[in-house]
């Protein structure tokens, strides 16, 4: 009970603070102002037109990715596995890439096409992992990750360097991840389509603890193991695919929060999945706000915050384990 | 006849790829109340045969059945409601508590979402007492010595108020007084709650003392099945292990020693 | 910074800026790198690696000595007859050597020190030009004028220039539009005051909204511009219309929801060039159009 007051208290000062920070510095009392529609219209327009939605999105999104990352744990039985680690980064940048190098029109060109590709990645892996016997076997799935998410990024460099738009760069700045693009819009598209695959997982819960301690362990205590890695693994990376397509690719997060968690609290998903969720959303919240105001006007892309804080935990975590 | 738990009609199995059957036309049955064993070397087919017997692979030709119904048509909830597995290794991933692992042996009793109830709580009390490791429960499971670990992992599959308990090399890594109390536990489990047990060990002599019957599988065949000591001779083991051993008897249970080269029949006996 | 002084310096510093290339005692000349250039007689073969020298190359009458450009260089038209040798930065050697040049233009940048000591070690004589803004086109035109051996035509097209930015920027009044210099937009790309394009809008009588960047380019926050909220967009390449400007989070942005949009279109506004006041030009023209 008191973990969820904590989490619960700290997910809504993190909300507040996204709210309350940002480059255009408004006082606390504006923005309480804008939030109920009064006072200056540019204040107005800022916080409820860019910093809720922001905000918002950033919390959905971190939660997400670190649901998707202990999902991914749970199938490949790695407590060191991340959410992009299947493949679905290399895709989403082929696919964002190949957006601008063809000129692809559209408001929403690119991150449709970054979707498109980590969807399709994720087939390929799919497939391949598949090939074993018609079984989906964890550490084929790993490797086939890995393979396509390097094939994928080869591709990238090759439009890159033959591609007579310079501008395929900022499809690389793009991928680094960002809030940036959030509206109540994007928030919405993407609110509705996570609560499905969150859903399934948090209902999968208890076979992930059992999927966790081996497959044949988890046979014999009652899971269909077969079928539960399969709805798990599309559950999560079609959740991940929609995440890259909304903000590029936040690394860590998803593998971070959910090791912290087991670590704080064990290991039972029922508990974990949204301990992950309300940590990871809080976290997410906190570094968007350190991207955007740490250099202001100047904004760092939200993924390379994640990446410096969450490399040197990572290293933490793996001397941890190792140990 | 009583309720048959596990049956096994000319069972067959190959692996995909293997020019042999790993289980060739084995015939064998558990009813409860009763303590089975699977002894043979390794590779004669007693893992397979115990995972035809679960249900986990379906037999080639033949039939293997759970309650009278092909266990691989089960589903793994159905199975895991009446049957408690312990295999012979399992590394948890992440870090776990005891109580939490006993508490697995429940999901198969939950639906998806609902919290265990009183019933279930109850099950794991009575399951980590019945084991001996109610102290342990809050303890890390890495923290565990391999005897602690196994006995909780008994304490899960019991957990499951199953029917019958399957044992795959669950005592290979324990010392003597592990492995005894594994084994006392499981005959006491047979004998005071009417559980069919099947175990699966390379510890002839051990099977001997414990079960009331014995299957001797060699080459993905039984050799020989039956009462131990009707079982267990001298030819039937020299044959199976490809190696001279002596048998006596004590205390009504055949015991083998395996010979030393050069060494005679006689002096062995005790 | 009052507009009007800050146009003022603007044209000074070119005139001061450009008073004449770096020579060294004996007369001989220095390029941007600092090293010094020998020739015996102009080198008539020449593989120009950036848009603005091969552009300078041709408006100064040398164009028939080009024998090698980047796929980049397009300006003027004539340029693209000219074979290709592919990227101006970290060239490929092969097909620059290829092009038997008897004098390699790069643009000044760390990333080509390979190739130039490459190049040395064929006996391939290379300049490094550093060609970013106004200031630097006179000094490059000059120095280019004195390698080609025209020294007289570089300094009268060099004059006519001169006079001609002059009568196309528009006075200094300090009230100009701010503009907002977008070269992306997912994320939001701006230009800061380094720049070229920056210098473009600063004598079409325009702010530039981001003029504290140190960098010439940045990734800003969508908040940050709307915070700003400039009278206008200035969009680096694109069209005037684009299909991010439909994407609700920039309607936060005035100048975008109200489609105050201007595009530079055009290499005149990419790289600094003698077109360049056909460039300040039409964008005074087009600020002045488009005046909230």
């Amino acid at each position: 009970m008191r973990r969820w007051l904590l989490l619960l208290a700290a997910a809504a000062a993190a909300l507040l603070m996204g709210l309350v920070v940002g480059p255009a510095s408004l006082g606390l009392a504006a923005v309480w102002d804008a939030v109920i529609g009064r006072g200056d219209e540019t204040a107005q327009s800022i916080v409820r037109g860019l910093r809720l939605p922001r905000v918002l999105l950033a919390f959905l999104v971190g939660g997400s990715l670190s649901v998707t990352g202990a999902t991914l744990q749970a199938v490949v039985r790695n407590p060191l596995a991340d959410p992009y680690l299947l493949g679905l980064s290399g895709g989403a940048g082929l696919g964002a890439v190949a957006a601008i190098a063809l000129g692809v029109g559209g408001a929403w060109a690119v991150p449709l096409a970054a979707l498109i590709g980590a969807l399709l990645a994720i087939v390929l892996v799919y497939r391949i992992a598949l090939v074993a016997g018609g079984l989906l076997d964890a550490r084929v799935l790993l490797l086939a990750g890995v393979v396509v998410g390097a094939f994928a990024a080869s591709l990238m460099g090759a439009v890159m360097a033959l591609s007579p738009a310079p501008e395929v760069r900022n499809a690389l700045l793009w991928l680094l991840g960002s809030f940036d693009g959030a509206s109540w819009q994007a928030l919405a598209i993407f609110g509705a389509y996570a609560v499905l695959p969150l859903a399934v997982l948090y209902a999968m819960a208890r076979p992930m603890d059992l999927l966790a301690l081996g497959e044949e362990p988890a046979q014999f205590l009652g899971a269909d193991v077969e079928s539960t890695k399969r709805r798990l693994y599309i559950a999560a990376s079609a959740l991940t695919a929609v995440a890259v397509s909304v903000s590029g690719i936040i690394g860590f997060v998803g593998l971070v929060v959910p090791h912290a968690i087991r670590i704080l609290w064990g290991h039972t998903h029922q508990q974990l999945l949204p301990s992950a969720f309300l940590l990871g959303g809080t976290l997410m919240v906190v570094a968007d706000a350190a991207a955007r105001t740490a250099f202001a006007p100047l904004e760092m892309p939200v993924g390379v915050v994640t990446a410096l804080v969450g490399v040197p935990v990572f290293v933490w975590l793996v001397r941890r384990w190792a140990s | 006849m009583g309720e048959l738990i596990f049956e096994a009609r000319a069972a067959r199995y190959r692996y995909e790829g293997a020019d042999a059957d790993a289980v060739s036309g084995v015939d064998m049955e558990v009813a409860p109340g009763e303590l089975v064993a699977i002894v043979g070397p390794n590779g004669s087919g007693k893992t397979t045969l115990a995972r035809l017997l679960l249900g986990v692979i379906a037999p080639s030709g033949g039939a293997a059945l759970a309650a009278g119904r092909p266990a691989a048509e089960w589903t793994r909830r159905e199975m895991a409601r009446r049957v408690g597995v312990v295999a012979q290794r399992e590394e948890p991933a992440f870090p776990l508590r005891v109580h939490q692992a006993v508490l697995f042996g429940r999901y198969a009793h939950l639906g998806p979402l609902g919290a265990p109830g009183p019933r279930d709580i109850e099950a794991v009390e009575r399951a980590l007492q019945r084991c001996d490791v109610g102290h342990l429960r809050g303890r890390w499971v890495a923290t565990l010595s391999g005897g602690e670990w196994q006995r909780v992992r008994i304490a899960r599959a019991l957990a499951q108020e199953p029917k019958a308990l399957v044992l795959d090399e669950a005592t290979a890594s324990l010392d003597v007084r592990h492995e005894m109390e594994v084994f006392e536990l499981v005959a006491a489990l047979v004998q005071g709650e009417g559980l069919a047990a099947v175990v699966v060990t390379h510890h002839v002599n051990l099977a001997a003392r414990f079960a009331h019957r014995v299957v001797v599988m060699d080459g993905g065949e039984a050799r020989a099945q039956g009462l131990p000591r009707d079982v267990l001779s001298r030819a039937v083991l020299e044959q199976v292990f490809g190696w001279p051993v002596e048998v006596s008897m004590w205390r009504g249970a055949p015991q083998f020693v395996p010979l030393r080269k050069g060494e005679g029949g006689d002096e062995s006996s005790s | 910074m009052c507009r009007g002084l800050r146009l003022a310096l603007t044209i000074a510093a070119l005139a001061l800026s450009c008073a004449a290339p770096e020579s060294a005692r004996d007369g001989s000349l220095v390029d941007d790198a600092g090293r010094v250039l020998a020739f015996e007689q102009p080198p008539r073969r020449i593989v120009s690696l950036s848009p603005a020298t091969t552009e300078l190359l041709f408006a100064l009458g040398a164009g028939e000595r080009v024998v090698g450009r980047t796929r980049w260089c397009v300006d003027p038209p004539e340029a693209e007859r000219v074979a290709s040798v592919g990227d101006g930065l970290n060239p490929n050697i092969e097909l620059v050597v290829a092009q038997r040049p008897e004098l390699v233009l790069f643009y000044h940048s760390p990333m080509n020190d390979g190739a130039i000591a490459q190049l040395d070690r064929f006996g391939i004589a290379s300049a490094s030009v550093k060609l970013d803004g106004l200031a630097d086109l006179r000094r490059a035109a000059i120095l280019t004028g004195r390698v080609t051996g025209d020294s007289v035509r570089a300094d009268s097209i060099v004059q006519a220039f001169e006079r001609d930015l002059e009568a196309a920027a528009a006075p200094g009044s300090g009230n100009g539009p701010t503009v907002l210099l977008l070269a992306w937009d997912n994320p939001p790309i701006v230009i800061g005051a380094t720049s070229f394009l920056s210098e473009v809008v600063t004598l079409a009588g325009g702010r530039n909204a981001f003029a504290d960047l140190e960098q010439p380019s940045a990734t800003v926050s969508i908040e940050a511009i709307a915070a700003r909220d400039p009278d206008m967009v200035l969009l680096a390449g694109g069209s005037e219309d684009p299909d991010w400007a439909r994407r609700p989070e920039w309607q936060v942005v005035r100048a975008v929801a109200e489609r105050r949009m201007v595009a530079a279109s055009g290499t005149e506004f990419s790289h600094p060039s003698f077109r360049a006041p056909h460039a300040v030009a039409r964008l005074r023209a087009a600020l002045q159009e488009a005046k909230p």
